[in-house]
C-alpha cells in the first residue's frame, strides 16, 4: 500500500502542532487579568436571617419593571392566580423557602451583578454589558436571542421568554431606570424588614461585616482548613466577587439556599485565557492562513508541472 | 482530477425524493408557526436547558459530517496527496450543505433572529465571545464552500448552457480557478478556528459541565473529532454512492483504504490524547465513578476505538461493507462526543429536565431531508462525482444503471 506511513505521520504532526499551540494556552490564570470591584459599583445585600418571606419585593419588582402576568401557578383552589414560583421570563426576583426538619430559611433570587460576569463575555454583540454603577444591563437591539448567556451564567439568572415572537432576556438590572430618579431598587425600597438593602457594594460589604461582628452566632460560618469557623459573606470572593451579596443563618450553608459553590475566580476565566492566548493579536490565524496558501500554491504548481511532463511522455 | 467529474443524470423526482420534500414541508410549517408563537412553542427547551438537540445535532454534528471537505482537503492540498482529488468534490458539496443547514437551524433557533444582521457590524463585536468567533467563522466558511462548488456549475454551463451562459462560464471559470488556491487556504484555516471553538463554547460552563468533559483541551478535542467525523463521512459516503448509483459510480476502494489508515491513526490518537489529558489534569478517577453521564463517556471511547481499529484492519479496508461500517461508527463516535458535551454532560442544576420535543426532532429530520434532496439534485445535474474511467477500478458500462 502506498499510504504512506509518511502521510500518517505528517497528519499526526500537523494535528500535534495545533495541539501544542492550544497547549500554550492551557496554563490558565496568567493572561486574563482579574477585574476588581469598582468603588461606585452597586448591588444588593440580602440577609436571610431578617427575611419573613412576605414577597412584597416580588410584587414591587414586577410593578417597577412592568412585567407581564406570571402564569407558572395557573390555578390555586380552582381560581386563577398570578404568582411566580421561580425567576423566569416574567419575573426578576422571587423568595424561596429552604426547609430541613423544623429549621427553615428564606432565599431571595435575582441577578448577582458579578464583578466580572460570564454573560457579558459570552454575549456576541455585547447586548449584556456593564453600565454605570457596574450594573449588568441588557440591550434589546444587540440581542440575537442565542441564549449563550444562559449557558454561561453559573447562577442560571438570565431568563428567556419562550412563548414570545419577540422574546426578551429578563434579569434584574437593579431597577436602573429608577436609579436616575434616586429611588433605587424597588425590592429594597419596599422590604418591611430591610432584609434586602441596596447601595454601593463596598458599603454593603462593610454593613455585612459589621452585622457578623455584632452577632457572630447568628450567621453561617464555614469550617476553614485549620478547623476554625470563618464567617462567610457569599459574593465577597465567590466567582471573582459579586456586587449583590448574601448572609445566611447559622447552620444553613449557601449551597442549601441554592447558591452554587464557586471558586474565587470569575467562572469565564479559564475560557478567556485559552481563547485570548489562541487568538492573541489575531497572529495565529494570519500565520496559519499564509502557511496554508503557500503550501497550496506550491503543491498545485508541482501537480501542474507533473501533469505536463506526463502529457509530453504520453505523446 | 476534477476533469473526470460528470453529472450522474437520471430521474430526479423519484418517490424517495418526494418523501424528502414532504418532510421538508412539514418542517417548513413548524418553522412558520414558531415565528409567531416563539421558540418554546415547538421545542422542549427551558431556561435550564436553553440549547437542546438543535445545537449539538443540526449544527455541531452536521458540520462535523461536513468536515470531510476539511479533513480530505488537508491531505490533498496541504500534505500534497493529489490522489485524493476524486473524493474532494463530493465532500465539499456535503460540507456546503452541512454548514448551510447548520446555519439555517441557528436562525430558526435564535429568539431574536433579526438581530443577527448586526453580525455584519464590527463596531458591536464582543471580542471575548467564543460564540461570535463561531458565528462569523461559520458564515464565512459557508460562503467559501459554495465558491468551491462553483466550478462544477460553471463546467456544466460550458458543457450544455445556452450560448450566452457558455460565454459567461468560459470567461469566469479560469478566473475562479485562479482564485481557488487562496479560497482553499481559507477553507483550511476557518474550520481549524470554528471547529475548535465549538468545543471551546463549553469552557464557559465550568460549574455545569461534567468533569470528564470539561477541560481546557475542549477546543483541541473538538478539532480532532471533526477530522475523525470528516474521514468517517467521506469513507461512508463513497461506499454509499457506489451502491446507490450502481453501474455509474464506482467506490474508490483503494483510495478509501489509504484514507482509512490515516483515519485509523487519527482516531486512536484522539482516544490516547483524551485519556492523557484526563490523567494530566487529574480527572481520570471520574471515569470509574459509574454515575450520571459517565457510561456515555465509555460509550464514546468504545465507538472511537471500534472505528479506529476497524480502519486499521486490512480485512476491513478490502471489504466495502465493513469499510462503510467503520466510517459510520466513526461518524457516530464523533457525534456522541459532541452531543454528550452539549447535552448529556451538561447539568444546569437540580430541577431541570430535558427531552427533545417532536417539533425539535421533526425540524432536525426536515433539515437532514433538505440536505439529502439537494445533494441528490446536484450530483445528478452537476459534475461532482468522478464517474467511469479514472477511478481505480475498471468502469464496466454493461452493468445496469440506476
Amino acid at each position: 500500500m502506498t499510504v504512506s506511513r509518511r502521510t500518517v505521520l505528517k497528519t499526526l504532526a500537523v494535528t500535534g502542532a495545533a495541539g501544542a499551540a492550544a497547549g500554550l494556552a492551557t496554563p490558565a490564570e496568567a493572561s486574563h487579568e482579574a477585574v476588581k470591584l469598582a468603588p461606585d459599583a452597586m448591588g444588593l445585600l440580602y440577609d436571610s436571617t431578617l427575611c419573613i418571606g412576605c414577597q412584597t419585593c416580588t410584587v414591587a419588582c414586577q410593578r417597577a419593571n412592568g412585567m407581564p402576568v406570571d402564569k407558572s401557578l395557573q390555578e390555586v383552589n380552582g381560581a386563577p392566580y398570578d404568582f411566580p414560583t421561580d425567576i423566569n421570563g416574567s419575573n426578576k426576583t422571587v423568595i424561596k423557602l429552604y426547609r430541613e426538619g423544623d429549621k427553615y430559611a428564606f432565599m431571595k433570587m435575582q441577578c448577582m451583578q458579578c464583578v466580572d460576569p460570564a454573560c457579558t463575555k459570552a454575549c456576541m454583540l455585547g447586548s449584556l454589558h456593564k453600565v454605570e454603577n457596574g450594573i449588568v444591563a441588557w440591550d434589546p437591539i444587540r440581542c440575537t436571542g442565542c441564549r449563550y448567556c444562559q449557558i454561561s451564567c453559573p447562577f442560571n439568572v438570565p431568563k428567556f421568554q419562550w412563548l414570545s415572537a419577540v422574546p426578551r432576556i429578563i434579569k434584574c438590572e437593579l431597577c436602573r431606570q429608577r436609579v436616575d430618579g434616586g429611588k433605587g431598587s424597588a425590592c429594597a425600597e419596599v422590604c418591611p424588614r430591610s432584609a434586602v438593602i441596596t447601595g454601593k457594594s463596598v458599603d454593603l460589604l462593610a454593613i455585612a461585616k459589621k452585622r457578623i461582628a455584632e452577632n457572630p452566632a447568628k450567621y453561617y460560618a464555614e469550617v476553614g482548613e485549620d478547623g476554625k469557623k470563618v464567617p462567610k459573606i457569599y459574593g465577597e470572593h465567590d466567582g471573582g466577587g459579586t456586587q449583590t451579596m448574601y448572609l445566611a443563618p447559622a447552620g444553613v450553608s449557601f449551597e442549601k439556599l441554592g447558591l452554587p459553590k464557586l471558586e474565587n475566580v470569575p467562572p469565564a476565566q479559564m475560557a478567556m485565557s485559552v481563547q485570548h492566548t489562541l487568538y492573541k493579536g489575531f497572529i495565529a490565524p494570519v500565520v496559519l492562513y499564509v502557511a496554508a496558501a503557500w503550501a497550496i500554491v506550491r503543491n498545485l504548481r508541482k501537480d501542474a508541472a507533473e501533469e505536463k511532463a506526463h502529457q509530453k511522455e504520453g505523446k | 482530477m476534477s476533469a473526470e467529474a460528470r453529472p450522474v443524470g437520471g430521474r430526479i423526482l423519484t418517490p424517495f425524493f418526494y418523501a424528502l420534500l414532504a418532510l421538508t414541508a412539514v418542517m417548513g410549517a413548524l418553522v412558520l408557526y414558531r415565528l409567531f408563537a416563539g421558540v418554546g412553542s415547538i421545542t422542549a427547551l427551558t431556561d435550564g436547558y436553553s440549547w437542546g438537540i438543535w445545537k449539538p445535532i443540526n449544527v455541531v454534528t452536521f458540520t462535523g459530517i461536513g468536515a470531510g471537505a476539511y479533513a480530505v482537503g488537508l491531505l490533498t492540498y496541504i500534505l500534497n496527496n493529489g490522489k485524493y482529488h476524486p473524493l474532494v468534490r463530493p465532500a465539499v458539496l456535503v460540507g456546503a450543505l452541512g454548514y448551510t443547514l447548520g446555519g439555517t437551524s441557528v436562525i430558526v433557533d435564535l429568539g431574536r433572529w433579526w438581530g443577527s444582521v448586526f453580525l455584519g457590524f464590527p463596531p458591536w463585536y464582543n471580542l471575548n465571545s467564543i460564540l461570535l468567533e463561531v458565528a462569523l467563522c461559520v458564515i464565512t466558511y459557508m460562503a467559501v464552500l459554495w465558491v468551491e462548488v462553483l466550478p462544477a456549475g460553471l463546467e456544466r454551463l460550458i458543457e450544455d448552457g445556452t450560448p450566452g451562459w457558455k460565454a459567461f462560464a468560459t470567461k469566469w471559470l479560469p478566473r475562479v480557478r485562479k482564485m481557488l488556491p487562496f479560497i482553499i487556504a481559507l477553507a483550511m484555516l476557518l474550520p481549524t478556528m470554528h471547529q475548535s471553538s465549538l468545543g471551546g463554547l463549553y469552557m464557559m460552563a465550568p460549574t455545569k459541565e461534567h468533569a470528564l468533559w470539561f477541560t481546557g483541551w475542549l477546543p483541541f478535542l473538538f478539532l480532532v473529532s471533526c477530522l475523525t467525523m470528516g474521514y468517517g463521512s467521506v469513507v461512508a459516503m463513497d461506499v454509499l454512492l457506489g451502491v446507490v448509483f450502481r453501474g455509474k459510480y464506482r467506490t474508490h476502494m483503494k483510495l478509501l483504504g489509504d484514507l482509512a489508515k490515516v483515519a485509523g491513526w487519527v482516531t486512536l490518537f484522539y482516544v490516547a490524547f483524551r485519556f492523557a489529558a484526563l490523567g494530566w489534569e487529574g480527572r481520570l478517577g471520574y471515569a470509574f465513578q459509574m454515575s450520571g453521564p459517565v457510561p456515555f463517556f465509555w460509550l464514546e471511547i468504545v465507538l472511537f476505538l471500534v472505528s479506529g481499529l476497524m480502519y486499521l484492519a486490512p480485512s476491513v479496508r478490502q471489504n466495502r461493507g465493513r469499510l462503510f461500517l467503520a466510517g459510520f461508527v466513526g461518524i457516530l463516535a464523533g457525534a456522541a462526543y459532541r452531543v454528550d458535551t452539549y447535552l448529556t454532560a451538561y447539568d444546569p442544576g437540580p430541577g431541570w429536565h430535558y427531552f427533545p420535543s417532536i417539533g425539535e426532532v421533526v425540524v432536525t429530520l426536515g433539515l437532514a431531508s433538505v440536505g439529502l434532496a439537494v445533494f441528490i439534485l446536484v450530483v445528478k445535474t452537476l459534475p461532482i462525482l468522478a464517474l467511469g474511467p479514472g477511478t481505480d477500478e475498471k468502469f464496466d458500462p454493461s452493468r445496469p444503471t440506476h
